[in-house]
């Protein structure tokens, strides 16, 4: 059998492997961890074997459901069709599964009706490794619906648990007004093209923009949007983050969201080819900086651990949807490479947030603290994951972030924009911020005094820490041999996304793509440096600024409160009163108190926007659809 | 001709949009999502209708020689893949619909309330 | 449709009314599965008949009585068999060297009723799948109204 089978077989024995965790799984649980680990594994080796022709060799498969392949250039079929970029993804999405179920195996030894969980779990890891495989725009859209509902039914599985149900209505209307603008958007492509395969479509799309192909675009970039969890769609995501079983959790930072992020550059870049325009451009890195600064801060406000973690999660993909908004060869590659690393460190840090449950039954970060003594191996994975995500040099996050700064930064220089030099100063700030973020977490939970109630913690067993050091060890890997996985992987895949005409000519013949017209965006290979000491000096430069800035604001306002007894907070009045304070130490969630207060205006003005309530996440979905609308109604002519 | 289909189908989706926006009832916010659908559907399902066509079952030489698809004047028939759509959406429809429906009883046996307002524990 | 004074059996009217539908509403729905692939209809809508069905019972009979004649757990079970006999007709394809979902069973004449080939028997399996799969919907919504309905009584 050649390999061009192996992508539909792999999706489809994702979801027999669901449908027999159905069928045979009530009171078994075992079988249905035993399929779940092996079903996940045999995946993973089927993705792992078209990896090399397709990534290494840079072939790419195409495949007609039926054998229905297209008559006089009409594609009348479904066709699947495998690129260098969908590989890459395939295989972010099977190495996340394989060590979700790794973990589950121990992980989920507490809840009842297991068989639900592993049906809904692989359900979804088929919908997703589906939906970066498939060549049709309408496959698409079923394989986003399914990844939706199984996604809803994981964030309520604990559905006793404080919020769960709440976080699965939120997230399931929200997705779900997603999912209507995408089927809209295809609707109305449809309507212009008749066509739903995405080979053909981006062919038809190059040199027809009309107002029924710009709104499109429009209702089709929010609806995948709200998939990828970009701000302002990003309130249900870290709702359902944090209350979901964390190996779910894990799953949805490491892979659901990444389909998203997959289906944004798959329409941005192929399918409507609209990146070498500067309006696209901007909209795309506006989008990113807002998600990465409004993800950072609220991190910083939270209290419980996971939940803070998906709010850096929603940060992180700010800096892939930036690093790809910037349409160079080497901004694609650091948006590939920041999506590779940001599976491997938060999964790893999800791991080690669930390991942290497992072993003391909360995640409130102010019953934690003192862990590391308890837990000494998880201590040590967590620090890994909080040096790659904080950008620490030896780890993978250094280098990937890198390549962001540096991408955004060529950019300013090159175009003259003073814009794009702003987006890199708001991305080194961001990391700065991860980094302090981080600092409290570590402090919260793993140092700091240990709480009598938790004196009895014991290490978590092995099954669970092997995905975490498998992740570890990668995430330093990768930090270390960044020149192989850039030559490898990030290459091959950078290139699927600047030559659309590869993609066309593969699906639909020979020559077809030319005679649309479709072009290359550009071809040039990614050229990065890691030690240029100009670009070094001037990132120190910044973070100087960074932290003056943060500085100098917090002088004057601690001030106002020391001289005007009246405005002082009780809470912050302990401090600096007269009598002895009944208890002065301050709890590990509370690091950056001083921080909050000086900012107080526009934390209080954030926590207004997320307020819990269903219909102003809604509204924002509208807002949000509005804004892009007349964005691209206006510059995309 | 077909404009009633259209404006019918940006209405609904306006009016379901807002349903989801205004009210604070669950159950309306339910059925507000319903709403888009049936909007999405109508939309869908009116851009294959071809005024007097007939059903698409013909050899595949008769739809290449009068088929807009291969540039060949008008299609004859009504087209058969918004229809297929249309069924798809709408089986997605009604499980968004049932799935929401259930988390509604759900949320009201815990929380006990069907207002928007009041089950806002997972904020900030 | 709240029972009263007493009276512990539903309208004579309903109840016989669902009794003289039930076998029609199951035949015409197994009607449309089976020609699916040769008429309008088809698997899906076929199923949705049948499982319609399970609302007659419920309409007739009430809650408690439609629990206890359907066994929830089968029709759980028989909704995963039905996605997998759609897999595995779709896969045999692949092990007979063509690609996905390739009709390789082909045989009957133009406008029998197996002249689908493979997609015939891809509908009878969807037909199976939503009817079991709509029944246990509908029957699991309907547990939950009929669960309150009981609560309400009992208070």
């Amino acid at each position: 059998m050649s390999y061009v089978h192996f992508p539909v077989i792999a999706v489809m024995s994702l979801f027999l492997g669901a449908f027999v965790c159905a069928i045979f799984g009530k009171n078994h649980d075992k079988l249905c961890k035993a399929v779940g680990v092996l079903d996940a594994a045999w995946v993973f080796a089927l993705i792992a074997l078209i990896v090399k022709p397709v990534v290494f060799d840079g072939e790419i498969i195409s495949y007609w459901m039926g054998n229905w392949s297209p008559i006089k250039g009409w594609a009348i079929g479904i066709g699947y069709e495998i690129d260098a970029l969908g590989a890459f993804f395939a295989l972010i999405v099977v190495f996340t599964v394989l060590m979700s179920v790794i973990y589950s195996i121990r992980y989920m030894d507490r809840d009842d009706d297991i068989y639900n969980y592993y049906t809904l779990l692989l359900m979804m890891s088929g919908s997703v490794l589906g939906l970066v495989l498939t060549g049709d725009v309408f496959n698409m859209f079923i394989m986003i619906e399914i990844m939706t509902f199984t996604a809803v039914g994981l964030t309520c599985f604990r559905n006793r648990s404080f919020g769960a149900l709440e976080a699965g209505f939120k997230y399931l209307v929200i997705g779900s007004m997603g999912s209507s603008m995408t089927l809209l958007g295809i609707a109305l492509l449809y309507a212009q093209c008749h066509t739903l395969n995405m080979a053909q479509l981006a062919s038809i799309l190059v040199n027809n923009t009309t107002p029924t192909s710009v709104l499109a675009l429009a209702l089709m970039f929010t609806g995948l949007g709200v998939k990828a969890y970009i701000v302002p769609f990003h309130m249900p995501a870290a709702d359902s983050y944090a209350v979901a079983p964390t190996s779910v959790s894990m799953v949805f930072s490491g892979m659901v969201n990444k389909a998203g992020v997959y289906a944004i550059i798959r329409l941005v870049y192929i399918l409507f080819n609209t990146m070498d325009k500067g309006s696209m451009q901007v909209l795309l890195t506006a989008f990113g900086a807002v998600t990465m600064f409004v993800g950072v801060t609220m991190a910083l406000a939270q209290h419980d651990f996971k939940r803070l973690l998906a709010f850096h999660s929603i940060s992180q993909i700010g800096y892939v949807i930036t690093a790809i908004g910037l349409g160079s060869a080497l901004g694609v590659t650091a948006g590939l490479f920041h999506a590779l690393n940001h599976t491997l460190f938060k999964g790893l840090l999800f791991l080690c947030a669930g390991a942290v449950l497992y072993a003391t039954g909360t995640t409130n970060l102010d019953k934690l603290g003192g862990l590391s003594k308890k837990m000494p191996k998880t201590t040590i994975c967590f620090l890994v994951g909080a040096f790659s995500i904080a950008g620490m040099p030896p780890f993978n996050g250094f280098a990937s972030k890198w390549m962001v700064y540096q991408a955004a930064f060529e950019k300013a220089v090159e175009g003259g924009h003073i814009y794009f030099a702003f987006i890199t100063v708001v991305a080194v700030v961001v990391s700065v911020m991860t980094l302090a973020s981080f600092i409290k977490v570590t402090q919260a939970v793993f140092f700091g005094q240990c709480p009598i109630e938790l004196q009895k913690t014991e290490e978590v067993p092995f099954s669970m820490r092997l995905p975490m050091w498998i992740m570890s060890a990668l995430c330093l890997l990768v930090g270390v041999f960044y020149d192989f996985v850039n030559k490898w992987f990030l290459a091959p895949a950078t290139n699927a996304v600047l030559n659309a005409t590869n993609y066309i000519d593969k699906m639909m013949g020979n020559g077809y793509a030319a005679a649309a017209g479709v072009e290359n965006i550009q071809v040039a290979p990614a050229a990065f440096s890691f030690w240029n000491p100009l670009t070094w000096l001037v990132l120190f430069v910044v973070v100087f600024a960074a932290v003056a800035i943060v500085i100098l604001t917090g002088k004057k306002s601690r001030g106002a409160v020391l001289e005007t007894a009246e405005n002082v907070d009780g809470k912050y009045a302990t401090f600096f009163g007269g009598e002895a304070s009944p208890f002065s130490h301050v709890s590990g969630s509370d690091l950056f108190w001083g921080f909050k207060k000086d900012w107080k205006g526009y934390f209080s003005f954030m926590d207004n926007l997320h307020s819990g309530i269903v219909n102003d996440y809604a509204l924002w979905v509208v807002v949000a659809l509005a804004i892009v609308t007349v964005w691209f109604n206006v510059f995309m002519k | 001709m077909m404009t009633v289909n259209y404006v019918a189908s940006a209405i609904l989706v306006v009016m379901g949009l807002y349903t989801i926006i205004n009210d604070k009832n669950l159950i309306k916010v339910v059925l507000g999502l319903g709403i888009v659908d049936y909007g999405v559907n109508l939309f869908i399902v009116s851009v294959g209708y071809n005024m007097g066509g007939t059903a698409p079952i013909f050899s595949i030489s008769d739809i290449m020689a009068n088929s807009v698809l291969f540039g060949n004047g008008g299609a004859f028939f009504v087209d058969p893949v918004p229809q297929a759509l249309t069924l798809t959406s709408i089986v997605i429809g009604a499980c968004v619909d049932a799935m929401a429906l259930s988390l509604v009883v759900k949320l009201y046996q815990q929380y006990k309330t069907t207002n928007t307002d009041e089950i806002r524990r997972l904020r900030g | 449709m709240k029972m009263k004074d007493g009276i512990k059996t539903k309208n004579i009217i309903v109840k016989c009314g669902a009794d003289s539908m039930l076998p029609f509403a199951i035949i015409f729905g197994m009607v449309v599965i089976l020609f699916g692939s040769v008429s309008p209809g088809g698997g899906f809508q076929g199923g949705v008949c049948v499982a319609a069905a399970a609302i007659m019972i419920y309409l007739g009979y009430g809650t408690k009585t439609a629990k206890e004649a359907i066994n929830m757990e089968c029709i759980r079970v028989n909704e995963g068999i039905g996605a997998v006999i759609y897999v595995v007709l779709a896969l045999i394809a692949v092990f007979m060297g063509a690609n996905f979902c390739f009709n390789t069973l082909k045989f009957g004449q133009i406008g029998d009723m197996l002249a689908g080939g493979t997609i015939t028997f891809m509908s009878y399996a969807v037909g199976y799948k939503v009817l079991t799969g709509v029944g246990f919907l509908l029957l699991m919504m309907l547990g939950m109204l009929g669960a309150n309905d009981e609560e309400e009584e009992e208070e």
